[in-house]
């Protein structure tokens, strides 16, 4: 008889599953007569309607993710970042995203996740922002001034499109992306206002000749170093910042007729095929 | 080259597309193809969707493979990740799109589904070049120097939760019934999974099984990934399906003390000033 292939021969592992899953970040707190009731919230040890009376948005926010309240020049900081970025602008490819379904009539409900989907992209968007923290916490103890010129000598701009020199730092329609430079001019006078982000602007001021500096992605990821928020939650954190004004632009389609937007005429539109 | 725009004023109100397109009055047309009168009826969906996401219409065949590993990778079972997204949508009564489309988003993970065929490839064919310079199964498998607990942990061998994959036994089945032929590519995979059986008691996988035949079909790591972008639909359909069908909030439901708390003790919120 002929010995069974390995992959045919299917065995559970003995790996052990938790029984539970855990948190560190939220209790809840069962109601006496029905435990699947939540009585009593708490974020990171603090209830839910205390933090209502006396905190903000943001500073729960901050909470949630880093399990300490923020100081004042931190919540400071981390809330002009939001303001800062709180809409990509109504040409972001992740907000035509939005008002595309808002236009098209997609659910209302889905607008936001369309819009957040396609701001996953790693060119310029919530993608890149892990890299970008990566790439600040590795290089921030160098000279940014010398860094930026051995990038500068190593990076070729490409024949067509954008130079992106490390994450969260390149050029924007072949020019420097000036809201965001503002942006992070704004932030950086701030008492909250950290190493990296005071190195990222040095690092931007270096590329500023060959036509380069800070993206959004750029400033978001320096400011959240230094808040201390981990890299893997950047992504999110850019989502959750955009979010605002991905959703109002595709809600604000939703309304009005579906020729309320371009439809590119057949004569604009151009075949080329691969050859 | 700074401030130059001429690039995108190029592009301002225009689409170029190298893929086809609605010719309003003249008919759809994908890749040289007229959608109404050379596909539809003509070749399978499969084919189509590799079409689309390679610019190369495959023979019938191997498009009827590509269907297989599909069903593979489709079980109506809720306890799998991506599933259970679908159940979970389904138990709220999200919308059938939407779920799936949630589910299929789970997928794209370093541990399990879409993505790992590009690693998978990517092994496979780096192996080959070794192969063919010399270099044994146990050589290649040392030079991933990526060993944890002991096992090598290389994309398209061994799986989560169990040992061995029935799911390869299928494709074989379905890759002889096709007429398929082994290929360099998917000779040292097994030779490669010979060295994970008799010194680890670990397996191919489906990951490995599929990198391997796609090597051999000259498919690359990102062609097949986008080909098989949508892979999980059904299998999360189901999972959405059986819930949404359920009472609503009736899935797995979870008491309070279901969820172990690990954190911080409660405590008060300071006042702002101190």
């Amino acid at each position: 008889m002929q010995t069974p292939k390995p992959s045919a021969q299917v065995r559970k592992r003995d790996d052990i599953y938790a029984q539970r899953a855990t948190t560190r970040l939220w209790q809840e707190l069962p109601a006496a007569d029905n435990a699947y009731i939540t009585a009593q919230s708490r974020c990171h040890g603090y209830d839910l309607m205390a933090l209502m009376q006396k905190r903000s948005f943001v500073e729960v926010l901050y909470l949630l993710f880093r399990g300490e309240l923020p100081t004042p020049e931190e919540a400071a900081m981390l809330e002009a970042l939001m303001v800062g970025f709180i809409n990509p602008g109504p040409r972001h490819p992740a907000t035509r995203a939005a008002m595309n379904a808002g236009i098209g009539k997609t659910a209302p409900t889905l607008i936001l996740p369309i819009a957040l989907t396609t701001l996953s992209g790693k060119h310029n968007a919530a993608g890149s922002l892990e890299e970008g923290m990566r790439f600040l916490r590795k290089q921030r103890r160098q000279p940014a001034q010398e860094i930026a010129l051995q990038m500068l000598a190593e990076t070729a701009h490409p024949a067509e499109g954008d130079c992106h020199i490390a994450p969260g730092f390149g050029s924007l329609y072949n020019g420097v992306d000036l809201m965001s430079t503002q942006v992070a001019a704004q932030l950086l006078p701030m008492p909250g206002a950290g190493a990296t982000l005071k190195w990222g602007q040095q690092f931007a001021q270096a590329l500023a000749d060959a036509g380069l500096g800070w993206l959004a992605t750029g400033v978001v990821a320096a400011v959240l170093t230094d808040l201390g928020f981990q890299p893997r939650a950047a992504a999110g954190l850019y989502q959750i910042i955009s979010a605002p004004g991905l959703f109002a632009h595709g809600v604000e389609q939703a309304n009005k007729p579906m020729t309320g937007m371009p439809f590119i005429d057949d004569e604009d539109y151009i075949i080329e095929y691969e050859k | 080259m700074k401030n130059n725009t001429d690039f995108w004023d190029q592009r301002r109100g225009k689409i170029f597309s190298k893929k086809g397109g609605w010719k309003i009055g003249q008919g759809v047309f994908n890749h040289g193809y007229s959608m109404m009168d050379d596909l539809v009826g003509e070749v399978s969906y499969m084919q189509v969707v590799m079409l689309n996401a390679t610019g190369r219409l495959p023979e019938r065949r191997l498009a009827d493979w590509i269907e297989a590993v599909y069903i593979c990778l489709s079980w109506p079972d809720p306890r799998i990740w991506c599933n259970q997204i679908g159940a979970l949508g389904g138990s709220m009564h999200a919308s059938a799109v939407a779920s799936v489309a949630a589910g299929i988003m789970a997928l794209d993970s370093r541990a399990y589904g879409t993505r790992p065929i590009i690693d998978g490839i990517k092994f496979i064919t780096g192996a080959l070049q070794q192969y063919n310079a010399g270099a044994t199964p146990t050589d290649i498998i040392a030079r991933q120097n990526t060993a944890r607990g002991g096992k090598p942990q290389i994309m398209g061998y061994s799986r989560p939760i169990a040992k061995g994959d029935e799911r390869i036994v299928a494709m074989e089945r379905v890759t002889e019934a096709l007429g398929f032929e082994i290929g360099p590519h998917m000779r040292l995979a097994y030779q490669i999974e010979e060295v994970f059986r008799s010194h680890y008691d670990e397996s191919m996988n489906i990951n490995g099984y599929g990198a391997a035949f796609m090597a051999d079909q000259d498919y690359s790591e990102e062609e097949t990934y986008r080909l098989l972008s949508s892979i999980g639909a059904s299998g999360i359909t189901a999972c959405y399906v059986d819930q949404c069908d359920s009472v609503p909030n009736s899935f797995l439901p979870l008491r309070c003390d279901d969820i172990q708390y690990e954190g911080k003790p409660k405590r008060a919120v300071p006042e702002k000033n101190s």
